[in-house]
This record gives structure tokens, C-alpha cells and sequence, in this order.
């Protein structure tokens, strides 16, 4: 019998066979599925199950609120060499860094030390190492049948606090990696199905909450325990050959998938798009003096389609790193990548498959996307900022390829953006305690190429959007609403408009005080994400509202109206018409710390965004004007200077359009645009000019140019040339 | 593959147009991708469109690039053509650009309301009909995107696998353009 190979040998060979065969493991040929396509098949959806019961088992005994109540959490089988197999429902954004990690332990030997053994558990969630940021503990077994290790189960949930700087998961505000919180490098953090002791005592003395954060590393236990004992029954009826065979199959199956659906759906060529993320901390609260500052992201995205549809994917162009918690690794990025490429493009089998189909190209060293070559101590605290924002091109560059192919039945217009609600303080029961609301996991989803997108049913980063019971969050937090309603308008102005998000009303209650964070995953505010697709509007901006000392007490005695929603006119807000507060905003730049401590009967008005539109928005069909202004979902104000819409209102509040009226009016619009639209050259000539004496633009602006200018000398180059400008112009 | 082919042009179109039952296009999304459905595609707009040029690729819904007798243009629904396919067809547009709080607020108001010494929205318009073909929401200084720049020969050669009469570099030529105007 020949010596099994070592593990670190077999990924040396997998990789030499992909790049031989171009085929994962060198599969040239699906042998068992040709061969029996039936058991394949029935055995892939009793694998996904396998994944599926652990989710459901680690989230109920996980009891926190983000893995219990949101599902912020994800069970994986993974092959002996780390490869994704299958994978729960859950947070699928997590699938390429979990594989990564189980090939990190094999890169860094430890087959031999400290080795492999059933019931050690691994753990890690160090962005040096590929973890994300510090609260997505990513922990993972080994699975052995017959002494022989098989498979990986893997896991990952977000917890509450991973004992950042500042209270919270939502890390936008650590300076540098020291702030991040509490590191696990890659470590072994238990065995024999038990955590090692002082991995618990760790928890406890470095985690705001410690026993949610236990509460999910047993829930992760849990699962993946779950997954080991049906895996292994499932190879006791199946066999351990079919497995092995079947299993490497699945990831190859999956990667042709990716491949044939962009040569079959798509077209070769280039895509472009730009994007930005703002960070606008001039003046306000900061943790270091260094943080006094705004700044903007440039955020570029660059595909490239050969003709054997190959995918490269570019970020040249991408600005430096940022003092703030919004860097990420390329490894996360790359990630973050395969959960949106999943969502678009490989999603027959969601396993590594697609990371084969696609090639991420290493970002400018130094940039926010790859800071650790030049900032070694750089902090991830919330990775998934600017990458959300980068990753919402993806499904903008997909529909305009879809488009052009006339599969408009696949088609998306970008994401919507990711504004976090993070609580900390004493709760209802007299504990500390530190919560991040769940309403940004149901934003509306992007407008489809012929309908509307769905209303708050739809998030980027997690296959399954969900914000949980409201009333099952005022148990968790001493928080009450006082509403959670639809925006209006929220899902941008197009022919066909994403689909809208959704507004949180809430009101401190039974809490001595408590502080707010409004934290950033993805959220826009000083600009709108550049998601004009086909002519549409994108989403406006993310702005908070709140207000400090108010007089609801009264209200709520007197039977006065209280606050339920945003209001219909954003330059006269519910909140500043109906309540009397000592400190009141409605217009709070975010993400950003709330100065004030919030008391009882205090108010915080959260909005989560809709997805974009597509489309010039005097295209869209009347009849849907009507049903939105029916619905509340568009304002009049939008529905007539917008989408030149002439209507009126019933007594019975029903509106009813105006036909001739509306075709003029619209026709009107049209023939406006041509008188005050200017020739391209001409408005070219008059902008080079103020774009090189860099007039109304603000530093972070400037800044952001002169970043990407030097990290990306081709991208400067192009810019240069394109204004116009000396070879040695900078901003 | 064969069993894929189940929809002929007048699905397409009902597809296209939003006549279909959600459940009935939820079902196409499900179903294997019909291999011919380029060509449904192209007949439908070509049906649409008042001039004879063909198309050989829908860019937007306003915009396609069509086959003139010596060069593959940027065309417009209305007829109205933008030039080589490989110049970023963005510099044959009318553009309107909100860089000010006025002009911003005729689209966003209060809270939501852009900065615009952060951003400026850029609206691109069709000469000939008005249409809005795209819009920008990007800071001072950067480029207009060009968001598609096909490969068409490899396209119709490799993937089609009916090449193109004439075969034409591959190469944005946008810069060259610039470059002319600078002179």
C-alpha cells in the first residue's frame, strides 16, 4: 500500500495539476457524475443538508442575537487541501477565506506540529493571517474516518465584540491593528471536542460580552461537530472512495459552471467601473489625533474577458491605506469576491469552484485593499467597508454583460449600501452590553432588467437576508420601535428602481444610558455610490437622524403623534416637526459615534438603503408611478420633476395619472435636456481647467488622486492623458 | 442541448417587455439558458429601431454598436450616431453636470443631498432624442467611465463562431481622441 501523501505535498500537486490541465485536481472528466449522475446529484443536496442542519444547530445554541436572531454565521465541508466543497446557508462571504485558512495550516506544517488529530479544533481571525477582521472567528476541524483525515468542517459567526478599541463589531473607528481587539493567529484552540481553557479565558477577560462571544464559539462547536458525525454516516452508506471522488467533482463541476457562464452569457472585452467610499471624521470623535481627517476611497473595478472567458479582475487604481478600521487584506477581498460572484455568476453549486474561474489581480501594495506590504500594522476592523462598495460594481458589470447577451431575465443593478446600528451601555437586565442591529442585512434588492427590484428582501454579503424580529430584538436590547417602514424613494430613480430599504425608529427604554454608534459596513454619506446604471438616479445617501433630552415622554402622556418614520419631505423630517429635543440631527453625517449618551425616551432614526435603479427615469411606465405613490414608496415631488409625472390625488388619497399630460410633460424634459446639455468637448475643455487647479474640490479629493496616482502609475498616466495634463501634474 | 431551446422570439420579447408572469420568469431563470438567444435578442431590437444598420451589440438600452460600410459605430436608438466603438462614446454626448448645491437639489433634497465638493453627478444625454443614457456620480477629476469596451471579433469569431466581415484592433482609442483635441 502506497504511504498516503502528505497534505502539503497534495496541494503542491493540485496545484500542478490545475495548472497542467486547467482542471481542479486535474479532473479532465467528471467520472462519477457521467457515471451515475443520480447518486451525484443526491448526494450533493445530502452534503448541502449536512451544512444546512449545522447551521441550524450551532445558530440555536450559539444564543446571541447576530448568529440566533440574523444568521450572521456559516457551516462548510471542505476537502483534505482546504478546498470548499458545500456550504450552508448563512453568511456565504466567508466561503474563500475559510478554504484559505485551512491551507494556511497546512502551508505553516502544521500536519506535523502541532498535527491533525479528530476533535482538535483550529481557529483563526487574524487579518494577517486571512482573516477578515477580528469579530468573524473563523474556526475549523479536522474530519477523520478510519484514521484517515477526509474532510474540514469549518465555521464561522460574527460576534458581538471581539474587545475592539471601542465597543462593538462594526470596527470603522480603529486607528491601527493594535485596536483591533483580540487576536487568534492561526492557533489550535482545543481538543477532544473541547476548547482549551485558556482559549475561554481569553473570552472572558478580553470581550465586552463574553458570553455571547462563548455562546457562539460553542455554537460554532456545535456545528461542527454536526457536519463530522453526518459526514461521517454519510460516508458509511456511500462509501469513502465516492466521497473523495465525488467531492473533488462537485469544486470542478462548479468552476465549469463559473467558466461556460461567462462564455455562453456574457461577452469578452473590458468592463470599467468607478467607485468611492467615504470617511468624512474631520472634527468630530475620533481615537487618535491622526484620525482628524476626511477621506475619500477610490474603489476602481477592472474586468477583463478573454477569449477562453477567462476573468481578471483589476483594482489598479486603488488609493492608500486608510487610518481608519476600512482596509482589507487580498485574501478577504478575494473572498468577498466569490460570495458576489456566487450571487451572479457561479451559483449552480456555491463551493471554491468559481476562485478557479476567476483572477484577482495583487492590489497596489499600500493601498486599502492590500496594506499590509507597506503597513504592516494597518487595521481591518471593518474590512468590508470599501470592499462592499467595490463589490457592488460586480453586479452593475454582470447586468450590462447580461444585457448586451440578451439574458435581461439575469440582469442587477448595483447593491445597496451598509449602515450598521451599534448599541452599547447597561440593558433592560443591568448588565453591560454591546449590540449591533440586524436592519442592515435586508436591504431592497438591485433593479432587474425588466422589473423593479424586491422591497428589504436582499443583501449583498449574505445569501440570506434577514433583520430579524422586531420584538425579538427589544428583548436582546433595551431599545423600543417606534417604527421600521419602507423609504420612499430609497431605491434610487430609474425606468426600473431597486428595490427600497427600509427606516428604524427607536426609542431608548429601561436603559440608564447607552451610547450609539452609527457604524459603517458600506455606507455612503457625503456622496451617492456612482451607480447611474442606463441612465438612472443612484440611491441618495446614508444619513442618520437623532435626538438627545426630547419631550416623547410628554408626548406619549398627552397622546400627541410621536415618530413612526422619516417623513415624506427630507427638507421638513418627522422627527424635527413632531419632537422638541435638546440635541437633535437629522442630518448626521455617517458612519460617525453619536457625542451625546442617549437616555430614556432619546431617539435614533436609522435608514437602511435600497438597491439601485436602472434606466432613464422618464421611462418608467406610468402605471408603476402610480402603484409607488399608492404605496408611499415614491413621493410626488419625485413622481413629477423626476419622472415628469402629471398626477392628482383623490379624496380617497388614490392617484390617478394624467396621460397627455404626463407624454408632455415628459416630452418637455426631453427637449430641456438637449438645450442645457452642453457638447462633451466643450464642458471637457472648461473642466480640465478647474480639475488642474483643483477647484471646488475637497482635500480628501485631492488626497485621494494623489494616492492612487502614485501607487497606480498607469492609472496616473491614463488620468494625466486624459485631462490633458504635464506628465509630472499632481493634485 | 437541445431541450434548452424552448423559447422562440416572441417569448423573448414578451420577456423583454415585462408580459410575463413573475413565476413564468423565475422558471427561465431556473431553466438551462436557450444557446441561440443573442440572435432572439438581436432581432427583437433590431425590429425596434427605424434604420438599417445592423447591430452587433446592444451597449445600453439607447445605445448599439452598429456595422457601417467601412466601421463599426456607436448608434442610438433615435439614429443619432456617437463614432468608433472604441472611443468612450461619452465624448459624442450632450453631458449636464450638478456641481453645485442648486443643481443638486433639483434631484436629491436635504438629508439626501450629496457634497458636491466631494461629488459632482454627471448627466449624459443623447443629442438627437434627450434621452439620459448614463449618469456618474464621481468626484472632480475622474474620467468618465467607459463601462463596456467589447471584444467583437473575438466575440463573433470564438464565440459565435461566425467571425465579422472585417476584422478591427481591439484597443480603446479614447485617449487618441484627447490627444486630438489637445492639438
Amino acid at each position: 500500500m502506497d504511504t498516503p501523501l502528505k497534505l502539503r505535498e497534495r496541494l503542491r500537486l493540485n496545484d500542478e495539476l490545475f495548472a497542467k490541465t486547467g482542471c481542479m485536481f486535474g479532473l479532465e472528466t467528471l467520472a462519477e457524475k457521467e457515471k451515475s449522475p443520480g447518486l451525484y446529484e443526491a448526494v450533493w443536496h445530502i452534503l448541502l443538508s449536512v451544512c444546512n442542519t449545522a447551521w441550524e444547530v450551532g445558530c440555536k445554541v450559539s444564543a446571541s442575537p447576530v448568529a440566533a436572531e440574523g444568521g450572521d454565521a456559516l457551516w462548510a465541508l471542505h476537502t483534505p487541501t482546504g478546498e470548499c466543497i458545500c456550504t450552508s446557508y448563512g453568511i456565504t462571504a466567508h466561503v474563500g477565506l475559510l478554504a484559505s485558512m485551512v491551507r494556511k495550516f497546512i502551508e505553516l506544517g502544521y500536519e506535523d506540529m502541532p498535527g491533525f488529530r479528530q476533535g482538535d479544533i483550529f481557529e483563526n481571525n487574524d487579518p494577517h493571517y486571512g482573516g477578515i477582521h477580528m469579530p468573524d472567528m473563523d474556526t475549523a476541524m479536522p474530519i477523520f474516518y478510519k484514521d484517515q483525515l477526509v474532510a474540514w468542517a469549518t465555521s464561522v459567526t460574527h460576534v458581538a465584540d471581539a474587545g475592539a478599541v471601542l465597543p462593538g463589531s462594526i470596527n470603522f473607528m480603529n486607528p491601527d491593528t493594535f485596536s483591533d481587539g483580540m487576536p487568534v493567529s492561526v492557533e489550535r484552540i482545543g481538543e477532544k471536542d473541547r476548547y482549551y481553557p485558556w482559549y475561554e479565558l481569553r473570552i472572558k477577560s478580553r470581550t465586552r460580552t463574553p458570553d455571547w462571544v462563548l455562546g457562539d464559539a460553542r455554537g460554532r462547536l456545535a456545528g461542527l461537530i454536526t457536519v463530522r458525525e453526518k459526514l461521517i454516516e454519510t460516508i458509511d452508506k456511500y462509501g469513502l472512495e465516492f466521497f473523495e471522488k465525488a467531492s473533488r467533482e462537485y469544486i470542478e463541476d462548479s468552476r465549469r459552471y463559473a467558466v461556460a457562464r461567462i462564455r455562453t452569457q456574457a461577452v469578452p472585452g473590458r468592463m470599467r467601473k468607478s467607485q468611492f467610499k467615504d470617511l468624512a471624521m474631520k472634527g468630530r470623535d475620533v481615537v487618535m489625533p491622526r484620525q482628524n481627517i476626511d477621506l475619500l476611497s477610490n474603489v476602481p473595478m477592472e474586468m477583463r474577458i478573454d477569449g477562453k472567458a477567462n476573468v481578471t479582475v483589476s483594482l489598479a487604481g486603488a488609493s492608500a491605506s486608510v487610518p481608519f478600521g476600512q482596509n482589507i487584506s487580498p485574501t478577504a477581498l478575494s473572498s468577498a469576491l466569490l460570495m458576489g460572484y456566487s450571487h451572479v455568476v457561479g451559483f449552480d453549486m456555491f463551493n471554491s469552484g468559481p476562485t478557479y474561474a476567476l483572477t484577482v489581480e495583487t492590489p497596489p501594495p499600500g493601498s486599502w485593499c492590500n496594506p499590509f506590504p507597506v503597513d504592516w500594522f494597518a487595521s481591518t476592523g471593518i474590512g468590508w467597508a470599501s470592499a462592499i462598495r467595490w463589490l457592488s460594481q460586480l453586479y452593475e458589470v454582470t447586468g450590462r454583460l447580461y444585457h448586451a447577451r440578451g439574458f435581461v431575465e439575469e440582469m442587477s443593478a448595483g447593491a445597496a449600501s451598509t449602515l450598521c446600528a451599534e448599541w452599547n451601555g447597561i440593558n433592560q437586565y443591568g448588565q453591560y452590553s454591546v449590540g449591533l442591529g440586524l436592519e442592515q442585512a435586508s436591504n431592497g434588492s438591485p433593479a432587474r432588467g425588466i422589473s423593479d427590484g424586491e422591497p428589504a428582501a436582499w443583501c449583498l454579503y449574505t445569501a440570506n437576508a434577514d433583520f430579524g424580529s422586531a420584538e425579538v430584538m427589544e428583548l436582546y436590547y433595551p431599545i423600543m420601535y417606534l417604527g421600521r417602514n419602507m423609504e420612499p424613494d430609497s431605491g434610487g430613480y430609474g425606468k426600473f428602481r431597486g428595490g427600497p430599504g427600509h427606516t428604524s425608529v427607536w426609542m431608548v427604554k429601561n436603559s440608564p444610558e447607552l451610547r450609539y454608534a452609527a457604524a459603517c459596513a458600506g455606507a455612503h454619506s457625503k456622496i451617492t455610490a456612482n451607480h447611474g446604471m442606463f441612465g438612472a438616479y443612484p440611491t441618495p445617501g446614508d444619513r442618520l437622524a437623532y435626538a438627545v433630552d426630547t419631550n416623547v415622554r410628554e408626548l406619549i402622556e398627552q397622546r400627541k403623534p410621536l415618530v413612526h418614520d422619516r417623513g415624506n419631505d427630507p427638507e421638513r423630517p418627522t422627527l424635527a416637526q413632531n419632537v422638541v429635543a435638546r440635541v437633535m440631527d437629522n442630518d448626521f453625517v455617517v458612519p460617525g459615534n453619536i457625542s451625546e449618551t442617549l437616555h430614556e425616551y432619546d431617539l435614533v432614526i436609522s435608514p437602511t438603503s435600497g438597491s439601485q435603479a436602472m434606466g432613464d427615469p422618464i421611462e418608467r411606465d406610468p402605471a408603476l408611478v402610480k402603484d409607488d405613490l399608492d404605496k408611499g414608496l415614491t413621493r410626488p415631488w419625485v413622481a413629477e420633476n423626476i419622472h415628469g409625472i402629471v398626477a392628482r390625488k383623490d379624496a380617497r388619497g388614490e392617484w390617478t395619472i394624467d396621460v397627455r399630460e404626463t407624454e408632455k410633460k415628459r416630452q418637455g424634459i426631453l427637449e430641456a435636456r438637449k438645450r442645457r446639455g452642453v457638447p462633451f468637448r466643450d464642458w471637457w475643455q472648461q473642466e480640465r481647467g478647474r480639475v488642474a487647479a483643483g477647484e471646488n474640490m475637497d482635500e480628501a479629493v485631492k488626497r485621494m488622486w494623489r494616492s492612487s496616482m502614485k501607487l497606480s502609475p498607469g492609472y496616473a498616466a491614463e488620468l494625466r492623458a486624459f485631462w490633458s495634463l504635464p506628465a509630472n501634474f499632481e493634485f | 442541448m437541445a431541450e434548452y431551446d424552448i423559447y422562440d422570439v416572441e417569448d423573448i420579447r414578451k420577456l423583454v417587455d415585462g408580459e410575463l408572469p413573475w413565476r413564468t420568469v423565475q422558471q427561465m431563470m431556473k431553466n438551462g439558458k436557450d444557446r441561440d438567444r443573442f440572435d432572439k435578442w438581436v432581432t427583437i431590437l433590431q425590429e425596434r429601431v427605424s434604420w438599417k444598420e445592423k447591430i452587433l451589440l446592444p451597449l445600453t438600452p439607447a445605445l448599439f454598436i452598429v456595422q457601417k460600410p467601412r466601421e463599426r459605430v456607436v448608434k442610438c436608438r433615435c439614429g443619432q450616431e456617437f463614432g468608433d466603438y472604441r472611443v468612450n462614446w461619452k465624448l459624442s454626448a450632450l453631458i449636464h453636470v450638478r456641481d453645485t448645491d442648486e443643481k443638486l437639489s433639483q434631484v436629491y433634497r436635504g438629508y439626501e443631498k450629496p457634497d458636491p465638493a466631494w461629488m459632482q453627478l454627471r448627466e449624459y444625454y443623447c443629442p438627437g432624442c434627450g434621452s439620459q443614457l448614463e449618469v456618474e456620480a464621481v468626484p472632480r477629476g475622474c474620467p468618465p467611465d467607459f463601462e463596456f469596451l467589447p471584444d467583437l471579433d473575438t466575440f463573433y469569431r470564438e464565440w459565435l463562431g461566425r467571425p465579422l466581415p472585417e476584422s478591427c484592433e481591439f484597443a480603446d482609442r479614447t485617449l487618441q481622441r484627447i490627444g486630438e483635441w489637445a492639438e
